[in-house]
């Protein structure tokens, strides 16, 4: 694993490295937001294989909230259905905005089904997907939670298959954690893992959203790893 | 599109110290692309060893040997700058990156093929009408026609009918069709070909009859 220490970007030095991609390099949501939720497909394809499920298909639940980390979850759902897994999403809460419309009917194009109802219980989510990405809260996330997604957590705190979660476990302090939260299995890191992090328990940490310039680390300090090659991905744990 | 080209010329295997590309964007989508690459070539990082190192690479794991990581080094040459304001932004992109436009581009070869690895031509796409003899693009290919070292052409080699190809035009080392090859493609001679662009959804690879190969696991780019 990487040797060193970096520095972790507080929640305002996460949303500062942000601006500064958007206003001074130019960079656009769908640019950045493309490449965060391909690194996402890319890290669930590496940990979880679509031939190590054990239902008959490689069935997956993409949960999307109502802001940017339900659009990482929508990307991410198309690249997993283009690396040969079968997602369904739940979006319950849809921005009426064109960058999320957009990523939604690619979805629907793509024949990914988007449920009417959030599965009742734990249990019919345990037997109908072998993988439930967590797409609902990233690390913009502050306050209460709100319905459905209260609801929600509550119900994918009680699943037994594993969960992937974008950028920050939902429900979580983004610097704090949350001991009684959600505990997913996988948390794929963007840009650079936020102090929640080291709160995490699960088997994999992953990084992802290899579009830092190199001067924009320098300032923040990220001292991030290096990634392989020309990976899209890189596993810190 | 970077990733073709770091499959074809593993960061090891450049001859020259420094790993310089340069990048060559005409006026219109084509050169937009390669901005895109030019700055994901700047972010790739590998292990970099002076090419006199190379035996060693063979007998020790990359760790135990004396070396850098390193990213490619691009440089630009774009002339005709697009309007498009998505197109100015990919510009933005590379010139925050510290990534250099050239002001103009050498009509001496040898200052070409001393100076960098390999050219990515990235300047007439498959839209381009006018050939290679005529129009805005014509000086800038008649020099890449002479360059000793590598190119590798973004979808079609520019110049090239996209149908017919092209017996007198720029020759490429490596070519990376996007979504699916052109007719032309038929009459590439050269070491590798690529298909990159993993993003079709599978109507519309049947409704074109694409017939793209099989993308190996989370890979954006085959050889085929």
């Amino acid at each position: 694993g990487p040797t060193g220490t970096h520095s972790v970007p507080r929640q305002e030095e996460a949303q500062a490295i942000d601006q500064e991609l958007f206003t001074e390099y130019r960079f656009s949501v769908d640019q950045l937001m493309e490449l965060a939720g391909l690194s996402c497909a890319t890290a669930i394809a590496k940990a979880y294989p679509p031939s190590s499920f054990t239902k008959s298909q490689p069935a997956v639940l993409v949960v999307c909230g109502p802001g940017n980390n339900g659009g990482d979850g929508l990307v991410c759902a198309r690249h997993l259905k283009m690396f040969g897994y079968e997602p369904t999403v739940y979006y319950p809460k849809r921005p009426n905005k064109p960058l999320f419309e957009g990523l939604t009917t690619q979805c629907q194009k793509m024949d990914i089904p988007f449920l009417a109802e959030f599965p009742a219980e734990a249990a019919l989510i345990d037997e109908l997907y072998g993988l439930v990405v967590d797409a609902i809260f990233g690390f913009s996330f502050k306050g209460a939670v709100r319905e459905p997604f209260s609801s929600i957590l509550s119900t994918l705190e009680h699943i037994t298959v594993p969960i992937a979660s974008i950028d920050i476990p939902s429900g979580w302090d983004v610097e704090k954690g949350k001991a009684d939260g959600l505990q997913p299995d996988m948390l794929i890191s963007l840009t650079a893992p936020k102090k929640a992090a080291m709160h995490f328990a699960g088997r994999y940490h992953f990084l992802g959203g290899r579009f830092v310039p190199a001067a924009l680390q320098e300032k923040y300090a990220l001292n991030l790893p290096s990634y392989p090659g020309t990976d899209c991905v890189l596993q810190l744990t | 599109s970077p990733a073709p080209l770091v499959q074809a010329f593993p960061l090891p295997s450049l001859p020259r110290k420094q790993p310089t590309v340069l990048v060559v964007c005409g006026p219109a989508q084509n050169g937009a692309i390669g901005l895109v690459c030019a700055r994901h070539l700047r972010i790739f990082v590998g292990i970099f060893l002076p090419s006199s190192s190379s035996s060693s690479l063979s007998s020790h794991g990359p760790q135990r040997c004396l070396s850098a990581t390193q990213d490619y080094e691009p440089t630009i040459f774009y002339p005709k700058r697009s309007p498009d304001p998505l197109y100015r932004d990919f510009t933005t992109q590379c010139e925050k990156m510290d990534i250099p436009f050239l002001s103009y581009l050498p009509t001496e070869v040898q200052l070409i093929n001393d100076a960098y690895n390999a050219v990515v031509d990235a300047v007439l796409g498959a839209e381009a009408e006018l050939g290679e003899g005529r129009g805005p693009c014509a000086g800038i290919l008649a020099t890449l026609k002479h360059v000793r070292i590598p190119i590798v052409s973004l979808d079609v080699p520019s110049g090239w009918d996209v149908e017919a190809g092209s017996s007198s035009g720029i020759s490429p080392d490596v070519l990376v069709s996007l979504m699916a090859p052109k007719q032309c493609a038929r009459r590439f001679l050269g070491r590798q070909h690529f298909v990159a662009g993993r993003f079709v959804p599978y109507d519309v690879q049947k409704k074109f009859e694409l017939n793209p190969p099989k993308y190996p696991g989370t890979e954006c780019v085959v050889a085929l």
